[in-house]
């Protein structure tokens, strides 16, 4: 049965995943089965769409899948049996108030395992000084759609860093428009513009991968 | 406009139309750099220049005269509000009154999806549009059956406060204030127009279409639902892409006018569909709206959002000088191997570069993209977003003009 879920998953048969997921999840040990496969079918998704065979329709649908699967089977789990490999603040900086690219980033890191704190959208600098000492992540996720962002980020990174706390954590950007060059201009340590990428690089920074 | 100018004009205008026509002009056509930085530039924050029309004017006129280009670099004024200018296609002397929200009008009307500096942003923030779910899924059959009934009975009352009742006085007289305010805004909009034609730009600008599929997704169903619905109910949202391309089409030679002979189309959809999805649901209808603009005597100039790499090749079922292909993501250079002679090609200067390059790098990553991009003709260099932000350094931007002006001659 997770062969099969597997295989519905990843290609998008969304009836069918749900379907079986609400099957397997009632039996003996089936949550903690429905959980695994539903994040290896996610790093599926992001194998494939770094492969340029999915696309971003594909995300936002796997996404989904994992939303409505996770409803029903996140209840049915013990505490230690999610485990966390690693917390991450995420949000997108202030002055920007997009969440498409951010709300499909997010699934797709929790799929992989990372505990992920949203502090939301236009997020004032000072916000992600104050989540970074509440909850000490690893990591965090700077995101931005529109150009603003850039300078938007640089001067985050620079409160953070003035707060005493840039040594302790790795930071990630994300968007349609971060590149190497508005990375190495803003001063974070890796960028992606797909989510998918942007789970893996976050793996990586984790010593995850 | 003074015989200098008018013949400065008349040049520009032929550097831009020779590239449309896939040919080489003597110098390679150049929009220009711009965007929220016009206001930095001018020492106002963005706030003043989306809600007073003479700080506004005055801020383009001192960019436009210190970085002239082959178009005047105008930057963003607004946004545009699409589901009303279908609302009220019928009416095409109104155009220039419900299609597009600005600072001002915002607040006569209130639209859901908009955000402006001052407002609901920082006030040095960029307009910005939100949308999220206006339509039901269950609502697919009455958007086929009647694209503007629907959209004025049912979705203007959701997206514009002040017509939450056609029948209230509220949303009679916010329609009046729109009406004297766009007379207002007009007056400095002709007076910019004026100094705009002193410096050597001809009167014009661009109509807007969008991908029927775009509509649907950005406007009415937001984007996350779209996506479910083309595996749900795949039939009637191919239905709707159908139903709502005539009425985009009305209100795109709505706009025509002098000087605006062409359909700027701004892609949003493409990067997220796979080649199947993107041929059976996106692509049909952009397809039958660029042919139908030809027919009706407009070009277009496609926005091509994020990668289109996966569905380039489909551009050349278009007929050959067509319009123009204007790239983001999609390497320019890749593009011309397969469109050369056949599509005008806009874009290559990356913005991320020219907000954290030096002067020397941008001089030289100019001369680069020039080099590879020019032979032949064809092509219009554009930065491949249109917004540069308030910080990036003014001795970039002029380093960007500078290398055009050195490298830029056929």
């Amino acid at each position: 049965m997770r062969e099969e879920l597997l295989k519905s998953f990843v290609d998008m048969d969304e009836q069918e995943a749900v379907r079986i997921a609400r099957e397997l999840v009632e039996s003996d040990g089936g949550a903690v089965a429905v959980l695994e496969t539903c994040k290896e079918a996610m790093e599926e998704v992001g194998r494939l769409f770094e492969a340029g065979e999915y696309f971003l329709s594909e995300l936002i649908a796997a996404g989904d899948m994992f939303n409505q699967i996770m409803e029903f089977t996140l209840p049915k789990l013990q505490g230690d049996e999610v485990a966390s490999i690693g917390t991450m603040v995420l949000g997108t900086v202030q002055g920007d108030v997009h969440n498409i690219g951010k709300d499909i980033f997010k699934v797709m890191a929790e799929a992989s395992g990372i505990n992920v704190i949203d502090i939301g959208i236009d997020v004032p600098h000072e916000k992600f000084v104050e989540a970074i000492k509440e909850h000490k992540p690893e990591l965090v996720g700077m995101c931005c759609l529109i150009t603003l962002g850039v300078d938007s980020m640089k001067r985050t990174i620079e409160v953070i860093k003035e707060a005493g706390l840039r040594d302790d954590i790795k930071i990630i950007i994300g968007g349609g428009r971060v590149s190497q060059a508005v990375m190495e201009h803003v001063g974070a340590d890796a960028w992606a513009d797909d989510a998918a990428r942007g789970v893996r690089l976050s793996k990586e920074l984790l010593g995850k991968e | 406009m003074a015989v200098d100018a008018k013949q400065l004009a008349a040049e520009r205008a032929a550097r831009l139309k020779a590239a449309v026509e896939l040919k080489e002009p003597d110098r390679v056509p150049f929009t220009g750099i711009g965007g929220d930085v016009i206001a930095a530039y001018a020492g106002i924050t963005s706030y003043e220049f989306n809600f007073d029309y003479e700080k506004q004017c005055q801020a383009i006129i001192k960019y436009v005269k210190d970085f002239p280009s082959d178009q005047p670099v105008i930057g963003m004024t607004g946004l545009g509000n699409h589901v009303a200018s279908m609302a009220f296609s019928d009416y095409p002397d109104l155009y220039p009154i419900i299609s597009r929200v600005d600072g001002p009008t915002n607040d006569i009307l209130g639209v859901d999806y908009c955000r402006f500096p001052g407002r609901e942003l920082d006030e040095n923030s960029s307009p910005q549009f939100i949308g999220r779910e206006y339509m039901s899924a269950e609502e697919y059959d009455e958007l086929i059956a009647d694209p503007v009934k629907f959209c004025f009975e049912k979705i203007l009352p959701r997206i514009v406060r002040a017509f939450r009742d056609m029948k209230a006085p509220e949303a009679h007289a916010a329609m009046a204030r729109l009406a004297l305010e766009k007379a207002k805004a007009g007056a400095a909009m002709r007076d910019m127009f004026r100094q705009l034609q002193e410096l050597g730009y001809a009167p014009g600008g661009l109509s807007v279409f969008f991908a029927p599929l775009d509509f649907i997704g950005d406007q009415l169903r937001d984007i996350p639902n779209l996506i479910k619905d083309l595996r749900r109910y795949p039939d009637k949202v191919k239905a709707a892409t159908e139903a709502v391309l005539e009425p985009l089409l009305k209100v795109s030679v709505n706009a025509k006018g002098p000087g605006v002979e062409t359909a700027m189309i701004p892609l949003h959809l493409n990067e997220y569909l796979s080649p199947a999805l993107y041929n059976e649901f996106y692509w049909p209808t952009l397809k039958e709206g660029i042919l139908r603009l030809a027919e009706l005597g407009m070009k277009s100039q496609v926005f091509f959002e994020g990668r289109h790499d996966a569905h380039l090749e489909t551009i050349l079922e278009l007929p050959a000088g067509w319009g123009t292909a204007y790239f983001e993501k999609t390497d320019v250079r890749k593009a011309k191997k397969l469109l050369q002679g056949h599509t005008c090609i806009m874009g290559g200067i990356d913005v991320g570069m020219v907000i954290s390059s030096t002067p020397a790098k941008l001089d030289e990553y100019i001369k680069e993209i020039l080099g590879e991009m020019m032979p032949g003709g064809g092509f219009i260099l554009a930065p491949n977003i249109g917004n540069l932000p308030r910080e990036t350094p003014i001795e970039n931007i002029r380093a960007v003009y500078e290398a055009v002006e050195k490298y830029g001659k056929y």
